[in-house]
């Protein structure tokens, strides 16, 4: 048998993985539900007053949208490598960091763009003046794949282990201080009618940088997660 | 070129020839470190003068700026230790990383504690986001994920290399520390002491600095090696020099 093109093997990959999303559609939902509640916990622990809401409304979404996705990545990997398909992709003839990078753009259209659309809502839940919408959609949108991307890597790396839960966030957090400090600035920048290019542009760049590397990366941790 | 010199290296990597090597050289690290320690500690303490700003609370750097210094060393050298083993398989190399780990966050740890204790009087607060502050905790919190990564698989080796993975993307950071203060002009102070051309420091505050930074390299060495020769003897247990230092040891127990 001769192994399909590489195109077309990303293809395959890509509508097994949303496939296998779309069949359990409540999955999909449970990111989106902890947002919301997240966020609606917020002014009941800081009183409803709007002006300070509206003050921290960015980083509260940033914040939360961090966590929401903290706790989808630990099934980016498990389920493949539970039933074996892990092994598949790894003898599979195509680059392993290609097959790896459609996973987590699966992963990542199946749990962050339902958080990029709800965080709208979110954000006029917390007033945040309708002028800095669109920082805040394009930060997140430039922020969550960097996210997916950073955290795919260290979710690779604990592949092995038997729990992960609470280490995968003592690894991802501190690597993702410069990513929230650049969104949550540009935002703030927005909100004060300033300019805020610069700190799109440095998010970009580092996603430029992530989309090249993470991948690779990601395909050096799995196999040394798996070979055990 | 002599050839002993890449040959004894080879043969350090060896676990047994590096047990007894480390052995041989602990006592004279730990007390080297005790006695520059005791030097570098008399002399900030004693013969520098106070400052004219600080008065006598800057002492404290005597002890902050090493330990500052040794938590970004001592991670460089694990990210080199970790790039070694991770691409020639060499079994001591990941040992060496994974022993630095927790050597480096104490340092980290006290750096941070010394820090808050100086900043409370001079800057009159115990904890600001300042950049280099944050970026140091940060730098503790990815020597505690390197730990924790390292202890979470059953198999020693394999922990060690999914560690020495997280160790090179962290490093990362060590640049953003050591250059946060001339990036962002924040609270902190820039630095004083300079490798090339003169230190803006009096010779007298320079020279237990130095003092106590040779001190705590010594001190890294000394507990880099016990830590390293008591892993060997507990990832080795069943090699036959173990077994030989083992029954020797017994031996010389009962005469």
């Amino acid at each position: 048998m001769t192994p399909g093109s590489t195109p077309a093997a990303c293809a395959a990959l890509l509508r097994r993985d949303l496939t296998l999303a779309w069949r359990r559609r409540g999955d999909i939902a449970l990111p989106v539900l902890y947002a919301v509640i997240v966020v609606t916990l917020f002014p009941f622990a800081l009183g409803p007053e709007p002006a300070l809401l509206a003050r921290i409304a960015g980083g509260v979404v940033f914040v939360t949208v961090l966590l929401a996705m903290l706790l989808s990545l630990d099934g980016l990997f498990r389920p493949d490598i539970d039933d074996g398909s892990m092994e598949q992709l790894m003898l599979a003839p195509q680059p392993l960091a290609l097959l790896v990078a459609m996973k987590i753009l699966a992963h990542w259209v199946t749990t962050a763009l339902p958080l990029i659309v709800i965080t709208p809502v979110l954000a006029s839940m917390l007033h945040l003046p309708p002028a800095a919408m669109p920082a805040l959609v394009l930060a997140l949108a430039l922020a969550t794949p960097l996210l997916s991307l950073l955290g795919a890597v260290l979710v690779a790396l604990t592949a092995g282990a038997k729990r992960s839960g609470m280490l995968l966030a003592l690894m991802l957090l501190p690597l993702c201080v410069p990513v929230v400090i650049f969104a949550a600035g540009a935002v703030a920048a927005a909100q004060d009618g300033l300019p805020w290019s610069a700190p799109i542009a440095w998010l970009g760049a580092g996603l430029a940088l992530a989309i090249v590397l993470a991948p690779l990366a990601c395909a050096a941790a799995l196999r040394i997660a798996m070979d055990s | 070129m002599a050839n002993w010199v890449p040959l004894w290296l080879h043969r350090l990597g060896s676990p047994p020839i590096f047990y007894r090597f480390a052995g041989a050289v602990y006592p004279w690290a730990l007390g080297l470190a005790l006695i520059l320690a005791g030097v570098a500690l008399y002399g900030g303490l004693f013969v520098a003068p106070a400052d004219y700003q600080q008065g006598d609370a800057y002492r404290i750097i005597f002890i902050h700026v090493p330990s500052a210094w040794m938590s970004l060393f001592i991670y460089g050298v694990m990210a080199l230790a970790a790039f070694i083993g991770l691409v020639w398989r060499i079994k001591l190399a990941e040992t060496v990383a994974m022993e630095s780990a927790p050597i480096g966050a104490a340092f980290t740890a006290i750096t941070l504690a010394t820090g808050s204790l100086w900043g409370k009087p001079m800057w009159g607060t115990w904890w600001t986001w300042d950049a280099r502050l944050t970026s140091e905790l940060v730098l503790l919190f990815i020597y505690l994920g390197i730990i924790g990564l390292y202890h979470a698989f059953e198999d020693r080796r394999q922990g060690a290399r999914a560690a020495a993975f997280l160790v090179l993307i962290g490093a990362v950071n060590v640049p953003i520390v050591h250059f946060s203060v001339n990036w962002w002009n924040t609270l902190h102070q820039g630095s004083t002491i300079r490798l090339l051309g003169p230190s803006h420091i009096v010779a007298s505050m320079l020279w237990p600095l130095l003092t106590m930074m040779a001190a705590t390299k010594c001190y890294y060495i000394a507990s880099l090696f016990a830590r390293v020769r008591a892993d060997l003897i507990a990832s080795e247990g069943g090699k036959a020099w173990v077994r030989e230092i083992a029954l020797g040891s017994a031996k010389e127990g009962k005469a």
